[in-house]
């Protein structure tokens, strides 16, 4: 699974963007996205390609973690939401190595894992979050993927000097969301 | 180590960039995360950040109100010195205010995903995460009560709707006496000013960061019993009052 | 008066509390508007910090000598002594340091481990403000203020900020001169 995640301002103005892969499973954490020369702005223009869904669900669903709200069939993206209440966005791209081959359909391992034993949930859940983008797996580790980068946002939002709608430029934030991306995705 | 060099003239590439070219064949080289980053600040060796600092670690501490009274009363002082009238000191006041509404916003929130007790909620049995107001009562319930309390450490005294038809935007939130009053000696010649000005800011930049277009007054409307009882006055935009009716007709809550 | 006792007196004087976060957040406010108003000019943002202290300080003295109920200080150990045990502990609920004192006992340093005007803060990344600003520095004017009006004249300011990536904060205080004469204190 390859990521691409972006915090957007209230204004759509982009105030961080990273691009990463999945460590689960044995993978090394290294991006692969399937058009590697267009993939920065093949990502930002799916994700921007989102945004009148998520301002339709922003208003229907008052939870800040909004799960996937939106795929992108041509580049098998799926994209994730997490609103702040104080208007920001993280959106979160997820692609998947391969075309997902249409015999599968994943919904038994996902039922089943989910009664499993902690263990074995685990397991089940680091093999499905890098195959299936819509797996309750998935959306759960996304959630703690969010939930992380949110608290690390909250933290550089306190500081007096940080206004909002200013890029985040830290480096130790940076350090925060690859190590939230290691851990959970 | 070394202190990194920090007047480094290079390009911000740090927002992610594009990605590096290569010897690229064709399946690897998108590692952005990879990318040399501005250095930064400094930190201490011990490298305490303020990302390393725990959100709750003040969460219930205390000051001497005095010390408040003090910095707010310097803050308004100086404030004056720079503007030419009472209502532009209270936009200044106003304005200051706004960004901690953005700011106590967001904290309210982690505070109660990330504990079970929620600030947000009066029973603390629930641990589901709190939901992101979308109805204007609700907003106004999560300023009367839980910023209130994180603020003041009581909620507000009354939060009423204006009952003129004219004025169906417009809600009141009154404090029958405001911190920011209590220990603030305002000068003779600015005695209409109402330094709560600061707070109607904060009201504000919370309305607003929620998706909620407002302005937000101070009024002074004192009563023999509290004679700095404060009223805020808040004006929701059109664009609210007409999404209020799209949710209230789809039964959004 | 014994260390112990100066220590018992700021822990058992009782003030009115606030929440300690409003009055980091109203801090941190009032830094950034100078900033801006000043044009990251950070020198000056010291001096109008330092302004305002000093103002505070020569109100706050009253405040402090009527809730401590603590006399007149033997010397200038005692009274670093009761400024970091009592002043410190009163009113930003934190105990710095007294250290490094100099061989004539005329200058000493206050360690500051907790700043409560400091949390959350990280000071802008522009290559100049870890170098130029002292965030705390409205402390050095309070210091000044209120101890001018007990017929000391001192000279404070910070020589170290874990802000800018030190490995402590300290602020260095200097005994100038006691004040002879009851002089009204110059308007600021």
């Amino acid at each position: 699974m390859s990521y691409y995640f972006t915090i957007l301002s209230p204004t759509d103005t982009p105030l961080f963007n990273i691009a990463f892969g999945t460590s689960k499973g044995g993978g090394d954490g290294i991006a692969r996205f399937r058009f590697p020369e267009t993939a920065q702005y093949m990502n930002q223009f799916i994700i921007h390609s989102s945004l009148d869904i998520l301002e339709e669900a922003q208003w229907t669903n008052g939870a800040m973690y909004l799960k996937h709200i939106d795929t992108y069939p041509p580049a098998a993206a799926y994209i994730s939401a997490f609103l702040t209440p104080s208007g920001a966005r993280f959106l979160l791209l997820h692609q998947p190595p391969h075309l997902p081959s249409s015999t599968s359909t994943g919904s038994g391992l996902g039922s089943s894992s989910l009664l499993g034993s902690a263990g074995s949930t685990t397991r089940a859940s680091s093999s499905s979050v890098a195959a299936n983008p819509t797996s309750p797996q998935t959306e759960e580790a996304v959630r703690q993927f969010m939930n992380e980068v949110y608290e690390n946002y909250v933290k550089t939002a306190m500081s007096p000097f940080y206004k909002q709608g200013m890029e985040i430029k830290s480096p130790v934030f940076r350090t925060r969301v690859t190590a939230a991306g290691k851990k959970w995705l | 180590m070394a202190a990194p060099p920090r007047h480094s003239t290079m390009l911000s590439i740090s927002n992610g960039g594009t990605p590096q070219s290569g010897p690229n064949d064709k399946q690897t080289q998108q590692q952005a995360q990879t990318l040399p980053q501005s250095p930064g600040l400094r930190v201490p060796s011990n490298r305490k950040t303020i990302y390393d600092r725990h959100l709750n670690r003040s969460r219930n501490a205390e000051l001497s109100r005095a010390s408040f009274a003090y910095l707010f009363g310097e803050m308004v002082t100086y404030a004056q010195r720079r503007v030419t009238g009472i209502q532009d000191l209270e936009k200044r006041l106003n304005e200051q205010g706004y960004p901690l509404g953005l700011r106590l916003l967001d904290l309210l929130f982690y505070r109660s995903t990330s504990t079970s007790s929620s600030a947000l909620s009066s029973s603390s049995t629930s641990s589901s995460p709190p939901n992101r107001p979308l109805r204007i009562i609700t907003l106004l319930h999560l300023i009367h009560g839980p910023l209130w309390r994180l603020l003041f450490g009581r909620s507000a005294d009354a939060l009423e709707h204006s009952v003129s038809p004219d004025t169906p935007n417009e809600y009141m939130i009154t404090d029958n006496d405001p911190l920011v009053n209590t220990y603030i000696s305002v000068p003779r010649e600015m005695s209409m000013l109402n330094c709560a000005a600061f707070v109607a800011g904060i009201i504000e930049g919370v309305c607003d960061g929620c998706g909620f277009e407002t302005k937000v007054s101070a009024h002074n409307q004192p009563t023999e019993m509290w004679p700095s009882r404060t009223v805020f006055l808040v004006r929701f935009g059109d664009s609210v009052m007409e999404r209020e009716k799209v949710l209230e007709r789809s039964g959004v809550k | 008066m014994s260390a112990n006792k100066t220590s018992r007196i700021g822990e058992e004087t009782r003030v009115d509390k606030v929440n300690a976060e409003l009055v980091t957040l109203t801090y941190g406010t009032i830094v950034a508007q100078l900033c801006q108003d000043y044009d990251s000019d950070y020198q000056e943002v010291n001096k109008q910090l330092d302004k305002m202290g000093y103002n505070i300080g020569m109100r706050l003295i009253e405040d402090f000598l009527a809730k401590s109920g603590v006399g007149r200080c033997a010397n200038f150990k005692e009274t670093a002594d009761m400024i970091a045990k009592v002043g410190f502990k009163i009113f930003l609920n934190v105990t710095p340091t007294v250290t490094n004192w100099a061989s004539d006992n005329n200058q000493f340093s206050l360690i500051f481990e907790d700043n409560p005007l400091a949390d959350f803060v990280e000071l802008p990344d522009d290559g100049r403000a870890q170098d130029e600003l002292w965030f705390s520095n409205i402390l050095c004017g309070v210091l000044r203020g209120s101890l001018e009006m007990v017929q000391m004249q001192i000279e404070a300011h910070f020589v170290s900020d874990v802000l800018r990536g030190d490995e402590t904060t300290e602020m260095r205080v200097s005994l100038v001169r006691y004040i002879e004469d009851e002089m009204p204190p110059e308007e600021e």
